[in-house]
């Protein structure tokens, strides 16, 4: 283990009722490094994610946060350290979009300071009073965006983050993370996401790792072949594609 | 606290005290007005009958009515933001029903004797308990976290169940034993006394006090269970405490009044509407508007039609109405 490892997962399995969802997976992200999980639907990357807070528990192997086990962690310094940005229903009658922000910060008792630059960037600031049930899916999206850099953690933990924001605010959302070099670990389904962003990248298929390394040693046609079934190569951090392999 | 909050929350404290000295004030009796005063001010010298009315049976009525309002709201916010429903409310695991099935159970089959030996409101404290156990039963799967759609679905079941037994008791049973019954599940606060205040309050306190604490953790369930895990809250185990300290709420307030529906479903809708959702100021102010309410609908069932009684539980339920209809309307979920 390399002594700036912050993220370490060592032979790592996930069960899901009688089948593992997640095989003997080894993992180790170094501290300030953008580390991207690529793979297929259904390849186990979101599986792995949950592990990190806490909504799924490993049935085999290690996972070590600064060289501590996780279960030593108490869970408020944990969430503290690692900051997640999910997907999931809530109840949110009653609240205001600044509250969505607010109460990201009641657990690590710091960060108040940053809520307005936070809604600033995710460019709320003029609707931080608004209703959340009069908010759009998108804009609710940017507020737990806002939550998330407002908490400011030392390893951001982002799950398919394109998914539900619009081009412009992917961006924005990643730019700012890159800038204030953090140690990011994202679940990515964009490969041209991956090539702008990524430092380093794992590749998981079927549940395993297959593939770990720097991002354009990684993203080579063979691979994208293996992996996603498709005709493409990298050209100077840009993703070409010909069109899927049959 | 916002300022708009704060100004709900001392109007409603300042309603509440109102209420409760009008609920001592005001009853059956035929007192002038120079009597119930000086009772309240210098009760030693006062008419014996007067003092016994006021000190002994109106003040412990006001007082107990007062905290069982209090914890039936403050029961249903807290199985309203864990459970993430607006429908939810301290009943929704099927406790009156298992309540209720219990007592009158108990009241047509079990000899009178038996039944007062052992407490209409310890029977019905049991027959909650079994219907939450059964609905905790039904939800756990394992390996996977409650997830409260199985849950609520799960207390509906077994409400059902209940009410089914319940009415089949109701329709074989002695009509006698039958109609004592009914009364009960009618609901009335007439049986409450002295006795009942420390063991209210201590009930009360000992749920009220670490909701209180754990107010940001209720704030972040509000958001979703995995944004709540991701935020450091233990879901499953806070979970699991809020429906023990509800089984507790519920069943020390059923024990005393009977079933009184409603307090818990439409008051935290409310106290929300008035100072939003965030815990430090929702808890309080539920609490205290649960607690104005049924001080005042309590009221209301003693002179209204005086000096017949009408059941506190039928008459909440016919206030009630009107606004769980606007709330259902209301009812729109986010994200």
């Amino acid at each position: 283990m390399r002594s700036d490892t912050f993220l370490q997962l060592d032979r790592v399995s996930v069960a899901g009722g009688d089948t593992t969802i997640v095989h003997d997976a080894s993992l180790a992200v170094v501290k300030g490094e953008f580390h991207g999980l690529l793979g297929a639907n259904g390849a186990g990357k979101t599986s792995l994610l949950r592990l990190l807070y806490f909504d799924a528990r490993p049935s085999a192997g290690r996972i070590r946060l600064m060289g501590r086990q996780q279960d030593n962690w108490p869970r408020l310094d944990w969430a503290q350290m690692v900051g997640v940005l999910v997907q999931g229903g809530g109840l949110l009658n009653g609240l205001r979009l600044r509250d969505i922000v607010e109460i990201g910060l009641n657990s690590s008792r710091n960060g108040r300071h940053r809520i307005g630059e936070a809604l600033e960037i995710a460019g709320l600031s003029d609707i931080a009073n608004r209703p959340a049930e009069h908010l759009s899916g998108g804009e609710l999206q940017r507020a737990f965006m806002a939550q998330l850099l407002a908490r400011d953690p030392e390893l951001y933990v982002l799950d398919e983050p394109t998914n539900h924001l619009d081009l412009h605010y992917q961006l924005i959302l990643l730019d700012e993370v890159k800038r204030r070099g953090k140690t990011v670990l994202a679940s990515l389904h964009d490969l041209s996401i991956a090539a702008r962003y990524c430092d380093r990248v794992s590749v998981m298929d079927q549940g395993r790792i297959v593939a770990q390394g720097k991002t354009e040693s990684i993203l080579t046609p063979d691979r994208l072949a293996q992996t996603y079934r498709i005709a493409a190569h990298m050209d100077q951090g840009v993703l070409r594609v010909q069109g899927p392999l049959v | 606290m916002q300022p708009s909050s704060s100004a709900a929350l001392s109007l409603g404290v300042a309603l509440l005290f109102l209420s409760m000295l009008a609920g001592i004030l005001w009853g059956t009796a035929e007192l002038s007005w120079a009597e119930r005063l000086h009772v309240l001010t210098r009760s030693d010298d006062a008419p014996r009958g007067v003092s016994l009315i006021i000190w002994q049976w109106r003040v412990p009525r006001v007082l107990a009515v007062a905290l069982i309002g209090a914890m039936l709201a403050l029961a249903g916010v807290l199985m309203q933001s864990t459970l993430r429903n607006p429908m939810a409310d301290p009943y929704i695991m099927g406790l009156s029903s298992g309540a209720s099935a219990a007592a009158v159970a108990a009241l047509i089959w079990l000899p009178e004797g038996v039944v007062q030996m052992i407490g209409v409101p310890v029977i019905s404290f049991l027959g909650a308990g079994v219907a939450f156990a059964m609905t905790l039963l039904l939800s756990v799967r394992r390996g996977h976290s409650l997830d409260p759609n199985i849950v609520i679905l799960a207390g509906v079941a077994i409400s059902l169940m209940f009410q089914s037994v319940t009415s089949f008791f109701l329709y074989i049973g002695d009509p006698h034993a039958s109609r004592s019954a009914l009364g009960w599940l009618m609901g009335s606060a007439a049986g409450a006394d002295w006795a009942d205040i420390p063991v209210l309050v201590a009930g009360f306190g000992l749920i009220a006090v670490p909701a209180f604490r754990y107010a940001p953790s209720l704030d972040a369930m509000l958001l979703g269970d995995q944004r709540a895990l991701a935020l450091g809250v233990r879901v499953d185990r806070l979970r699991v405490l809020v429906f023990t300290g509800t089984v507790l709420l519920t069943g020390l307030a059923v024990s005393v009044a009977g079933i009184v529906g409603f307090v818990g479903l439409i008051l935290p809708h409310l106290a929300r509407l008035l100072a939003g959702a965030r815990h430090r100021v929702l808890l309080p102010l539920a609490t205290v508007l649960g607690a104005l309410t049924l001080v005042i609908v309590d009221l209301l069932c003693r002179t209204l039609l005086a000096p017949e009684e009408l059941p506190l539980g039928v008459l909440m339920a016919l206030f009630a109405a009107p606004p769980f209809i606007l709330i259902l309307r209301r009812a729109r979920r986010a994200v």
